[in-house]
């Protein structure tokens, strides 16, 4: 266009030139003057015209953005003003009733309004939504903008519901009125092209853009004038942005077609923009990340953290104690038990705490998986005594300590051990079985535990069952020096059966017989596979890096040095918490030692 | 910058910004602020020429930070966080690869209008499209 009016303006100059030249020839000859102003004038003439058909063109322009055709317009005396259509925009018509004409009440009128634009607008997002587009990204915003406007929606219902009853007007029918009204109304207009095809557009209809982006997640628009019964919204683009708007929208013909009476359309955009956008905001880069986001996770970990963290310090600082006073094991050892334990118990999913107890000791567990496995979380009691459980890997000693043999492990002890513990447990009902009994299990064997124990075992070990080959090659690498209690876990059931058949060793006396293998809850307790795996791949790494350890140092060896230790830390700490502690280690402990036990016969069978 | 094709190279004239970070208790302190994103409007991004551009822009430095000691400035559009693309990013993920805890010198490269027009002027126009 401005090409054109370049073009024009230099064409007329040469000739406006050859007209001032004109002067000149003037006297000369009158045919040559009328024939020189002749030109002149076509020339001005068609100048006139290419000007004039610039303006026409813009001005059309103007109004399909603006939707009001410019009072420039050049109108020949007999000749009509274009029907513009705007090129983007929807038009709703409403019911009179739902914008009372009485000033009265104006808040509630005011949200009336706007309560029935956004039914509308709702309607409307949602044929687009339903409509079939072949864009997945395109569906994908629809949806989301649907969301939105639902969400919108059922805010303003509610507003509009709260002004009513405090307005002592129980009925918020209008609004809803309209929006089964609408329902049949609005299917002729087509707002996937974003095209009004509204011919009646009269002063109850108004223009409105549904693409917009939301500023803020504020109340929708003020209305700008209720009573009138016409109300537009403003765009909220800026000028700059409207332009961009228009390619997109499928309708580009610029001459307009269809009517629409331009005075009423006012807002640019309504399509839909790829993907929805927040409002543009700044975060400020001096605060961690985590804080600011409100990961639901984090949030559960922390507040576990702060609720929890006391007992766990208490206990972890005895069992610091303790590890040094067990002079002979490498200092890591503990820790690596830990870890397994609770990469063990992860996938536990009656535990959450436990597994909490697992971050914040061992940070690496990624916070994602955790909020996604847990249910419910179970009784506090619960958590901790899994946890105390879990917890403690270095102090198993302690607890023959109470008994004076370090060798031959309390069998009185030990029943009521467990009894204590499973009180503890019990509220959590599956939590208990499955995270207290696999200790109990393993402790047990020798002393003729009770025979529930078992399927606690059985539980346990469906959850890791996708592990196996995993487990086992860890095992098969570093079987000689450090077998443990774990490796009985992976065996698969197969290998299992083939070990109840063949004669079994003393110490494993009560292995399960293939038809406990075959209990109900072996199967069901099924896992998201992925988190069993990150657990253990997890852990396996972790314990990797540790280095083998020799199982006779730590095991026999320290076991008096720490008797002493472990009855001091008990006695003179929180007995309900260390008692259990305590407990719990010798436990393990003792699990640990059984399956070192006959952890070689084991491995052969792999 | 600002006329970006989808498909295309992208052009721009990038400057290296190295920003130490601040360490002030457990917290980093970077001392500046994003803003944008893919998921935001970048209609409502003041900083930017082109309206469509979805870039993460600095919206605020902190006087006497270490972003100001680096020269950052606002308005600067970051490209790149330690060689990490942050053209198509959302908010969340720049926030994130900004202000990871194990990084205490984040290096950007940033884009600002200045630069650009230094450029194409000492190039004659040549960038222009």
């Amino acid at each position: 266009m401005e090409g054109n009016g370049e073009i024009s303006d230099t064409d007329s100059g040469i000739i406006l030139h050859s007209g001032s030249d004109s002067p000149m020839t003037h006297m000369k000859d009158v045919t040559t003057h009328t024939r020189a102003m002749k030109l002149k004038h076509q020339a001005l003439q068609e100048r006139l015209e290419i000007c004039l058909l610039e303006l026409k063109k813009v001005c059309i322009r103007e109004a399909e953005l603006t939707g009001r055709l410019s009072d420039d317009y050049p109108l020949l005396p007999g000749e009509k003003p274009p029907q513009i259509r705007r090129r983007i925009g929807a038009a709703f018509k409403f019911d009179e009733q739902s914008f009372p004409r009485g000033a009265e009440e104006s808040e509630l009128s005011f949200v009336d309004a706007e309560l029935a634009l956004q039914m509308k607008i709702y309607e409307a997002v949602r044929k687009l939504c339903e409509e079939v587009h072949p864009s997945k990204a395109v569906k994908k915003s629809r949806l989301q903008q649907c969301k939105r406007e639902e969400k919108k929606l059922k805010r303003l219902q509610e507003t509009a519901f709260q002004l009513r009853l405090e307005h002592g007007r129980s009925s918020p029918l209008p609004a809803f009125n309209i929006a089964q009204h609408d329902l049949g109304t609005s299917d002729d207009s087509s707002l996937s092209d974003s095209v009004v095809q509204d011919e009646e557009v009269t002063s109850q209809s108004s223009q409105l853009s549904s693409g917009l982006p939301d500023p803020g997640e504020t109340d929708p628009p003020r209305l700008p004038s209720v009573s009138s019964q016409s109300f537009s919204k403003s765009s909220y683009m800026s000028p700059s942005a409207a332009p961009q708007n228009l390619p997109q929208t499928p309708s580009q013909s610029p001459h307009p077609s269809l009517t629409s009476t331009p005075s009423f359309s006012s807002s640019p955009a309504s399509d839909l923009p790829p993907i929805q956008h927040s409002p543009w905001t700044e975060s400020s880069l001096d605060q961690p990340y985590q804080k600011n986001r409100k990961s639901r996770s984090s949030n559960k970990s922390s507040s576990f953290k702060t609720e929890l963290l006391p007992p766990l310090e208490a206990v972890f600082a005895s069992h610091l104690k303790l590890g040094h006073s067990q002079s002979n094991s490498t200092p890591s050892t503990p820790e690596m038990r830990v870890h397994r334990q609770l990469s063990l118990r992860i996938p536990n999913p009656e535990s959450p705490f436990e597994r909490e107890r697992g971050r914040t000791r061992s940070a690496r567990r990624r916070l994602t998986e955790f909020a996604i496995t847990l249910p419910d979380a179970p009784l506090p009691a619960v958590n901790y005594a899994n946890y105390v459980n879990s917890e403690d890997s270095n102090s198993e000693h302690s607890f023959s300590s109470y008994n004076s043999s370090p060798c031959q492990e309390l069998p009185c002890d030990s029943p009521k051990q467990y009894q204590s513990a499973f009180v503890h447990s019990g509220p959590g009902g599956s939590c208990g079985t499955q995270g207290f009994p696999s200790t109990g299990f393993y402790h047990n064997p020798r002393q003729q535990s009770s025979p529930g124990f078992p399927k606690a075992y059985y539980t346990e070990e469906t959850a890791y069952r996708p592990e196996l080959d995993l487990a086992r090659g860890y095992y098969t690498q570093r079987a000689p020096c450090a077998p443990n209690r774990y490796e009985y876990y992976y065996k698969d059931p197969a290998v299992l059966h083939q070990r109840a058949q063949r004669p079994l060793p003393p110490d494993i006396r009560l292995s399960p017989s293939p038809a406990q293998w075959e209990h109900p809850q072996y199967r069901s307790n099924g896992l998201p596979k992925q988190v069993v795996n990150e657990q253990l791949t997890s852990w396996h790494h972790r314990s990797q890096l540790k280095s083998p350890r020799s199982c006779s140092l730590d095991r026999q060896g320290a076991v008096r040095v720490k008797n002493i230790s472990a009855r001091e830390t008990a006695f003179h700490q929180n007995q309900k918490y260390h008692e259990q502690v305590i407990q719990r280690r010798a436990l393990q402990r003792e699990e640990t030692r059984w399956v070192v036990d006959d952890g070689s016969h084991f491995m052969s069978q792999v | 910058m600002s006329n970006f094709i989808p498909g295309q190279p992208l052009v721009a004239v990038v400057q290296r910004i190295e920003i130490k970070k601040l360490r002030q208790g457990d917290n980093l302190i970077l001392g500046f602020s994003i803003g944008g994103g893919i998921d935001q409007d970048p209609g409502q991004n003041p900083f930017s020429d082109d309206k469509a551009d979805k870039g993460i822009y600095v919206t605020r430095i902190t006087p006497g930070g270490p972003a100001e000691t680096a020269d950052l400035r606002m308005g600067d559009k970051i490209m790149q966080v330690n060689g990490y693309d942050m053209t198509m990013m959302t908010h969340d993920q720049a926030r994130k690869r900004l202000t990871k805890k194990n990084e205490d010198v984040v290096r950007l490269l940033v884009t600002r209008k200045s630069l650009e027009e230094a450029v194409k002027n000492s190039m004659g126009g040549y960038q222009r499209q």
